[in-house]
């Protein structure tokens, strides 16, 4: 059996990955790209509690939390298309309205 | 006391009044002279009713007043606890004021019917503001503490303010207007300190009944109350226009006469008379403040009456001569008062001024009134456009004559029995302090005074030849509506002074102060007064005042130009007119002192206090500016911020949490 570090260490990795992604892309496609890879490094977490102590509930949260990752990911898909029929651009540093 | 249970109804009925003629429209009111029916029909129950309580509490009560109230505010809270009363009190005095107040009102108010007959959409506001007054006058009358009292006194004088601007359009009525209100107003704050004096004394209770009976109750010392009492005295002085504060009065003329005859010569000038009267109990604790009262009253008596000699005004003349009546009436009420401290014996003090109160009332509305029907007649108030009227406005001659002869103090008319009590109850206080001698030659000096200004207003307004063709060929007698009301106050200016002949004496006295152990027979008292010498000297200067005037106005031996002609006499003409320079004062310390304090708060509160206040919003203004930086709008420069904040809590759990 694989030792729960080595999944403890591939999600942080991917978490880590999708962190520096979503703070340092301009692209608004590759930020919600950067997001799902953070959603599915904690769903990797969820998956390997669940078998470590053999507890299913892991594994059941892991599959609401992928359904609402589709949900979110079609918002998100949604909201940059009418941004680039408004704005005619999804880099996000030129979408800056809410300021002071 | 059957009916005294529903004397609470009497101010009821004009307030009824006030409010259907207030409050429904003209149109309504057109065909109606402006609701003046509903105004008469109220004022008249109430008249009916005030004359049956007053019966009643003058012949049934043994002097222990009738009192009945309701809780109105009850304040506890800990150990401090008090309650305002709402509630009448009825006793000899509330009675003869109530008659008084009622009878002119009535009178008043239906002579109003001729006199503002051609006054269009504004009849209705009259009416209903003159229902107002007489309804919180009467209340006034009939408060059974001086908190209620207080109310009332401020309400009657929000009445005069509107009915002194009724011709709203004048600016000389409005400013009028506003010097009474201000002027009495000044006097309203002394009486509230004066109260709020009372209320700490007396722990919280300003109920008469209380007061009256436990005046020795009274924490704080004597120098305490005293300066409680001078300070209601100073309210009074307000209200009644007593030297310093008198110089309100003239200018209120600018009124409707009947309001003028109503509110400041018959009934809410005489308020300040009633208050000290009704505060008798309290006072006679204090000689101090009963001196005060004796030597204002003399000292405006005289010098009210000098400026009423050469004014040309006919209704200021008649306010001159209010202001100098009123001081009499205090004079008699404080030599009584200060007399009976020294002495302990019962004197005729108080009573003579009550009396005063209330023949002056019917006698000086009676002038007022007759001055409004010469008005009516001629449309101008200046005496030298007028003359020989009395040809045109018979009646009107008459009764102003009748009135003349009463206020100038000439036996048997109402005003000569009430002015020789009161001469002579300040005679009696030479005996006890040398002022008194000096108030006396006050009070013989004004009545000769008196005697010459009203006859002064009499010649030169009815007899000789008309001085002005065009005004002269307009008069014309007033109709019945206004004739009739002053038939009535003329028979009571010649006899009310009869009510002292059986039993007015032995009724007026200040119940819980002093009795009067045997009341003198009609006859005895008849002797007494015309056996006294004083009763001779008082006739003998009114006769010659009245003799001087015809000399110099109807004969015109003596040239009234003789003496305004030299330097000194033209000086002295000059300085009456001018009011001894009081208007003036009042526009120097309105413009100079409140305005220059005024402009001194004005600074502290928009330079200080509001830039306190600025500088801190100010401030604040300034570091949000600063902050709103942080705003960046970028998604990803908050995410930052996120990120950095959780792995620093993170980081902060893993070395200090323990975890």
């Amino acid at each position: 059996m694989i030792p729960i570090e080595y999944f403890l260490a591939l999600s942080g990795i991917l978490f880590v990955i999708g962190v520096i992604g979503v703070l340092s892309k301009r692209n608004a496609i590759v930020v919600l790209m950067s997001i799902e890879i953070m959603l599915n490094a904690a769903n990797i977490n969820f998956v390997a509690f669940s078998a470590y102590y053999g507890n299913l509930n892991g594994a059941v949260f892991a599959l609401v939390s992928i359904a609402i990752a589709a949900a979110e990911v079609a918002i998100g898909l949604a909201i940059i298309m009418n941004l680039y029929k408004t704005r005619d651009t999804i880099s996000l540093d030129e979408i800056n309205l809410l300021r002071w | 006391m059957a009916f005294a249970e529903y004397a609470w109804l009497i101010p009821i009925f004009p307030l009824i009044a006030f409010v259907v003629i207030g409050f429904l429209g003209n149109r309504l009111f057109k065909k109606w002279e402006g609701g003046a029916p509903v105004a008469i029909g109220m004022t008249a129950i109430s008249l009916i009713l005030s004359l049956v309580v007053a019966f009643e509490a003058l012949t049934t009560g043994d002097g222990t007043p009738f009192v009945q109230s309701i809780e109105w505010l009850v304040v506890q809270s800990g150990d401090f606890a008090f309650t305002f009363n709402m509630g009448i009190y009825i006793d000899n005095l509330t009675a003869l004021m109530l008659i008084v107040v009622s009878f002119v009102a009535t009178l008043v108010v239906i002579y109003s019917l001729g006199y503002m007959h051609e006054e269009g959409e504004k009849k209705r506001r009259y009416y209903a503001i003159i229902s107002l007054f007489i309804s919180v006058m009467l209340g006034l009358v009939l408060a059974s503490n001086f908190l209620q009292m207080f109310i009332f006194w401020e309400l009657v004088g929000l009445c005069s303010y509107l009915l002194i601007g009724f011709w709203n359009t004048r600016p000389s009525a409005a400013s009028a207007a506003k010097k009474a209100f201000l002027v009495t107003r000044i006097g309203d704050i002394m009486f509230m300190i004066g109260l709020f004096v009372l209320f700490v004394g007396f722990q919280g209770n300003l109920d008469f009944e209380y007061i009256f009976a436990n005046v020795d109750a009274f924490i704080g010392g004597n120098d305490l109350l005293t300066f409680g009492t001078l300070m209601i005295f100073g309210g009074a002085v307000g209200k009644s226009a007593q030297f310093p504060l008198h110089d309100w009065l003239p200018d209120a003329m600018e009124g409707p006469t009947t309001v003028s005859a109503l509110i400041h010569a018959a009934t809410m000038v005489k308020a300040g008379v009633y208050l000290v009267a009704r505060s008798y109990p309290v006072m006679v604790d204090t000689p101090t403040t009963l001196l005060v009262v004796a030597c204002i009253g003399g000292f405006t008596a005289l010098f009210a009456a000098t400026m009423a000699l050469n004014n040309t005004n006919i209704k200021r003349v008649l306010a001159y001569s209010t202001i100098s009546q009123l001081g009499y009436m205090f004079l008699a009420l404080g030599a009584g008062g200060y007399i009976y401290t020294q002495t302990l014996e019962p004197n005729v003090g108080y009573t003579a001024g009550m009396f005063h109160l209330m023949n002056h009332a019917f006698f000086k509305a009676l002038l007022f009134l007759s001055a409004g029907a010469v008005i009516h007649a001629v449309h101008t108030e200046d005496m030298r456009l007028m003359g020989g009227l009395s040809k045109k406005l018979k009646i009107t001659s008459l009764v102003m004559l009748i009135g003349c002869i009463s206020i100038a103090g000439i036996p048997p008319f109402s005003g000569f029995w009430s002015k020789d009590l009161i001469l002579e109850a300040v005679f009696e206080g030479i005996s006890v302090s040398p002022v008194f001698a000096v108030l006396y030659a006050f009070g013989l000096a004004t009545a000769f005074l008196t005697a010459f200004y009203m006859f002064r207003l009499w010649f030169m307004t009815f007899s000789g030849e008309p001085r002005d063709q065009h005004t002269y060929e307009h008069a014309h007698e007033s109709p019945a509506v206004m004739w009739v009301p002053l038939a009535l106050l003329a028979a009571l200016a010649f006899g009310s002074g009869f009510a002292f002949l059986f039993g007015f004496e032995a009724s007026i006295v200040p119940h819980g102060v002093f009795e009067f152990d045997h009341v003198a027979s009609a006859g005895d008292l008849l002797v007494a007064m015309f056996t006294n010498v004083l009763t001779y000297a008082s006739i003998i200067v009114a006769l010659a005042g009245i003799g001087l005037a015809y000399l110099m106005y109807k004969k015109k031996s003596i040239d009234p130009a003789r003496f305004t002609s030299g330097t000194v006499g033209k000086t002295i003409s000059n300085v009456l007119l001018a009011r001894y320079g009081f208007t003036k004062a009042y526009d120097w310390i309105g413009l100079k002192v409140v305005y220059g304090v005024a402009k001194v708060a004005d600074f502290i509160d928009r330079r200080i206090i509001d830039g306190i206040i600025n500088a801190i919003s100010a401030g604040l203004i300034r570091a949000g500016g600063f902050l709103r930086r942080a705003q960046t709008g970028l998604v990803q420069a908050y995410a930052v911020v996120v990120v950095a904040g959780v792995s620093l809590i993170v980081i902060l759990l893993f070395l200090v949490g323990g975890i």
